[in-house]
Order: structure tokens, then sequence, then C-alpha cells
């Protein structure tokens, strides 16, 4: 056959990518430019900064055991922090997965409840938690949960929606119910993922609750809230040096977890 | 009385397609029958149908006498059992798990929930795996297994259900002929031995006039063929198999002269 009586080509799709390309780099430096942001200021600031970090040269870790209680608690707040988001977004997610919920208005509000709790900046709901019930672990395990509850049932409704169609009719032309069929279709099949999550989730409120602590929602934030107010420079360096230790430790040991899982 | 009763069926989907353009039949009970049919005929939609995982747009079945309806859908369910192309089994559970979803209409709320199950309950399973011949891979999970040996141990969830039909949508499609052969063999003894009423979707025209009691044609949502397997000739497979608008079709031709 020549190439003549071949089927012409149809006509190629306009291509926009370029179009939008250079439409978001005008809006970045039309940003740029009404911020007034400039290197040259950055550059003075590199000044004033280096002298500032310059105070936090000798770390006094003589309260040490204190730090590491503190920083306990903070642990301990995330990892109750993590149930909870845990529990309410187990019971929240097969409401907001398209292909399990038993109804729309169902499917609307576990989903607008997930979006509302995402929402919610968890220092806001620290702010509100310490306030109404007072200083301490409580308040930064509640904004933590209802935070990242919304961030898990929405994952979790995200990988239930994934699962096989083919699985969950198989379990539905079995006469099961809808419970049964989150059960035995639903959340076995997305078990790992679900887990992979969790776990990011947890390392993430680790992080979070010890920043927490500088709104008043206990753990080695609050201590480290002191005792810069104070201009304690030595002690900071220590309780600072402390979090990120510990926090490095935590990232590293989840994503080894989390790599265990695949 | 018969055990599967479709009268005057129609299905169109929300998106405008039209899927059976009005199918009316009696399936007799303890038969075996198979729905030959081209892509796209609407014989999943049959399939699907009765088991209430549609609903018709026109038209009513009945599963043994019982109309299928919202209020006792998940009743016929559970009279019904299933067997897909593609076995659906969950993957991330045991065999004998994927097997005990067929008990799981018996099951109360809490303890399917924490997936307990009767003693009862656990040897109808046992019993199933045994009919399926898999009683040794009980433990192991459903994805490790061949393609057979799950269609096998889907069969014997939809055993579990101790249903009165077993509706299988093109079961041997995903499989080599050996086992499709021997998948075959395992739904005719089901019907023989248990007097289930079998109803199966296939492609293989070979495999459809060997095991059949009675042949349904389907093409475009019409019944153009209904049957002994002695009676489907090559006229009557043409008939089945025709495309629209292309009456002098060559390569239907061709097909049917090795079929």
């Amino acid at each position: 056959m020549t190439a003549s009586a071949r089927t012409p080509l149809p006509p190629k799709p306009f291509n926009p990518t370029p179009v939008w390309l250079s439409a978001w780099i005008v809006v970045l430096w039309l940003i740029v430019r009404d911020l007034d942001l400039s290197f040259a200021t950055l550059a003075y600031g590199v000044e004033d900064m280096a002298e500032y970090f310059g105070r936090y040269h000798a770390p006094d870790f003589s309260d040490l055991p204190h730090y590491l209680s503190l920083m306990a608690q903070t642990i301990a707040t995330a990892l109750w922090g993590t149930l909870v988001a845990l529990l309410f977004a187990v019971a929240l997610a097969p409401f907001a997965a398209r292909n399990l919920t038993p109804s729309s208005t169902a499917y609307r509000t576990s989903r607008e409840m997930l979006n509302f709790m995402r929402a919610m900046p968890d220092l806001l709901l620290a702010l509100i938690f310490v306030a109404s019930l007072g200083l301490g672990p409580l308040p930064g395990v509640l904004a933590l949960g209802i935070h990242t509850a919304g961030f898990l049932g929405k994952f979790f409704a995200e990988s239930l929606e994934r699962i096989d169609s083919g699985v969950v009719e198989a379990v539905r032309a079995s006469g099961a119910s809808h419970s049964q069929i989150v059960m035995y279709a639903g959340w076995p099949s997305i078990l790992r993922e679900a887990l992979g999550y969790t776990l990011y989730v947890m390392d993430r409120n680790v992080r979070m609750a010890s920043v927490l602590g500088l709104v008043g929602a206990g753990g080695i934030g609050l201590a480290l809230h002191d005792t810069l107010r104070l201009f304690k420079y030595d002690e900071s360096a220590a309780l600072i040096a402390v979090i990120l230790v510990v926090l490095l430790a935590f990232d590293y040991f989840s994503t080894w977890l989390r790599g265990k899982l695949k | 009385m018969a055990s599967i009763s479709i009268n005057g069926v129609e299905k169109r989907f929300d998106n405008g397609f039209h899927a059976l353009k009005g199918v009316s039949t009696e399936i007799a009970p303890g038969s075996f029958t198979v729905i030959l049919g081209p892509s796209g005929a609407g014989k999943s939609t049959l399939l699907r149908l009765i088991n209430g995982l549609e609903t018709p747009t026109r038209g009513s079945l009945a599963v043994a006498g019982k109309p299928i309806d919202h209020a006792n859908l998940r009743a016929i369910r559970g009279e019904v059992g299933m067997v897909f192309q593609h076995f659906n089994l969950v993957d991330r559970l045991s065999v004998v798990t994927n097997v005990l979803v067929g008990r799981l209409k018996t099951r109360s709320w809490l303890g399917s929930i924490l997936y307990l199950f009767k003693r009862e309950d656990m040897d109808i399973a046992h019993e199933a795996l045994d009919r399926v011949g898999l009683v040794d891979k009980s433990w192991q999970r459903a994805d490790r297994l061949s393609g057979g040996q799950q269609q096998r141990v889907g069969i014997a969830r939809a055993l579990a259900q101790q249903p009165r039909v077993i509706l299988a949508d093109e079961p041997v499609a995903s499989l080599d002929p050996v086992t499709s052969e021997e998948i075959m063999q395992l739904l005719r003894e089901i019907c023989a031995r248990d007097r289930i009423t079998v109803l199966v979707n296939l492609h293989q025209i070979d495999l459809a006039k060997r095991f059949a009691d009675r042949i349904i044609g389907l093409n475009a949502g019409k019944v153009v063929f209904d049957g002994t397997p002695a009676q489907l000739d090559r006229t009557a497979l043409a008939r089945v198999y025709q495309r629209e608008g292309n009456q002098d079709d060559e390569q239907l031709q061709s097909v049917l002269a090795y079929a």
C-alpha cells in the first residue's frame, strides 16, 4: 500500500499546556511584584538571622530527663490524637465512599463532615479547646484527632472508592447487608493502604504535637514557649535539639515501617 | 413452577443504551441453560437483573415464584448464587473466608462484623470447598491461587449460599481450554446432583452445545434463538451473532465455518 492510499491522520488536537504554563508564570511574577519581595532585603536579613541564631550556641542539657518526659507526653498526645482520628475516620469513610454509601444523603453528610474537620486548622482547634478545657494534653489530643480525622477519612474513602467494583458486587450479590459489604469487600481490600495512611498521619501528628504546646496544649512545646518568653536561650536550644532528634528518629521509624508494608 | 420467570423485561440504562428490548422466558428448575450472543447483546444485563443487581425499566422477574422487588432483594440474592468472569474474590481474605461470604446472609450484624461464624456455617463452607476440591488451600490467601482455582472458590462461595439458582457470567472467559472444561463440568455436576438451576453466559459455542440442556440466543436485546443444542444449526448461529446493518458479514461466515 502506498502512502497516498492510507487513511489520512485526523488533525492533531490542540495542546493547551504551553498557554497554561505561560499564564501561570505571569501570575506568579505579578504576585512577587505585588508583595514587593526582593532578594536584596533577604540578603540583609541573613545577617540579622545569623546574629539571632548565635544566641543559641550553648544548649543547656542539665534538665534533660525532664525534657524527655515532656517529649514522651508530646508523643502520647500525638498517638491518642491519631487513635481518635482513626475511630472517626473508620466510622465515616464507608459512608463517604461513592461505591459503598447507602444513600446520597449519607454520602453528602459524611463528606461535608470530613471536609469541615479537615478545614479546621489544628492550631485553631487547640486554641479553642485550651480556652474551654484548660491547659494540658487533652485539648491537644482533641485538636489533632478532629483535624486529622478529616484527612484520614478522606484518604480511606478514596481508597475504598478505588477497590474493584466486581468484588463489591460479588459480596452484594450473595445477599450481604451494607455493613457486611463494608467489612468483607471494603476494609480487607484497603488494609495495607489504610495502615500506610495512618502511619503517615501519626508521623505528622508527632510533629504537630510539639508545636501545639506553644498554644498551651501540653507537652514539650509548652516548655519551649516558656523558655523562649523568658529569653532562656540555652534551655530553649536544648529543647529544640531534643525535639529535632526525636522527630527525626520518629520520621525514620515510620518511613521504615511504611516501607515494610509495601 | 418455573425456577426463573422473566416477563417482558426491558432495560434502558441512564446513558440511553437499550440493553434489553422485551425478553420473556421461563427457566425450568434444575435445568442447565446457556445464553449465547455477541458482546453487548444484553447477556450480562439479563443475569444481573435476575439477581437484582439491576432493576428493569419495564417488565418483571421472579425467582421460584417470588417477584424480585426492592423489599425482598436481599432474600432473593441469598437464593441466587453468582459466579463471575473475573472471579471477584476478596484478594486479601483466606479462601475459606471468601467461601463464608456466601453465609453472610444468615449472620447477625455484630457476628459478621467481627468475622465470627457458627460451626454449621463453617461446615457448609468446608463441604463447598470439598465439592470443588480445594480443602487443602482453605487458609491460603485467595490471590495466591491460579485462575482456575480462584474460579472454583467463586463456585464454592455460590454453593455455600445453598442457592436455588446459580448464575455464571462468562465463567470461563479468562481461563485456558482445559480449565474451562473442568469449570463447566463442575457447574454441570452441581446442576445434576443438587438440582440447582444453572444459567451460564458463554462465548464458546462448542462448550454451550456440549453442556447445555437448552440454549438461548440473544442479539441486540432480543431473544433470537431458543432451543436444544441440536437445533442450533448454522443459520440459527448466524442469527445469534449477526451484527447490526451488516447482513453479508464475511467475518461471521468464516467464524461459523469453524463452529
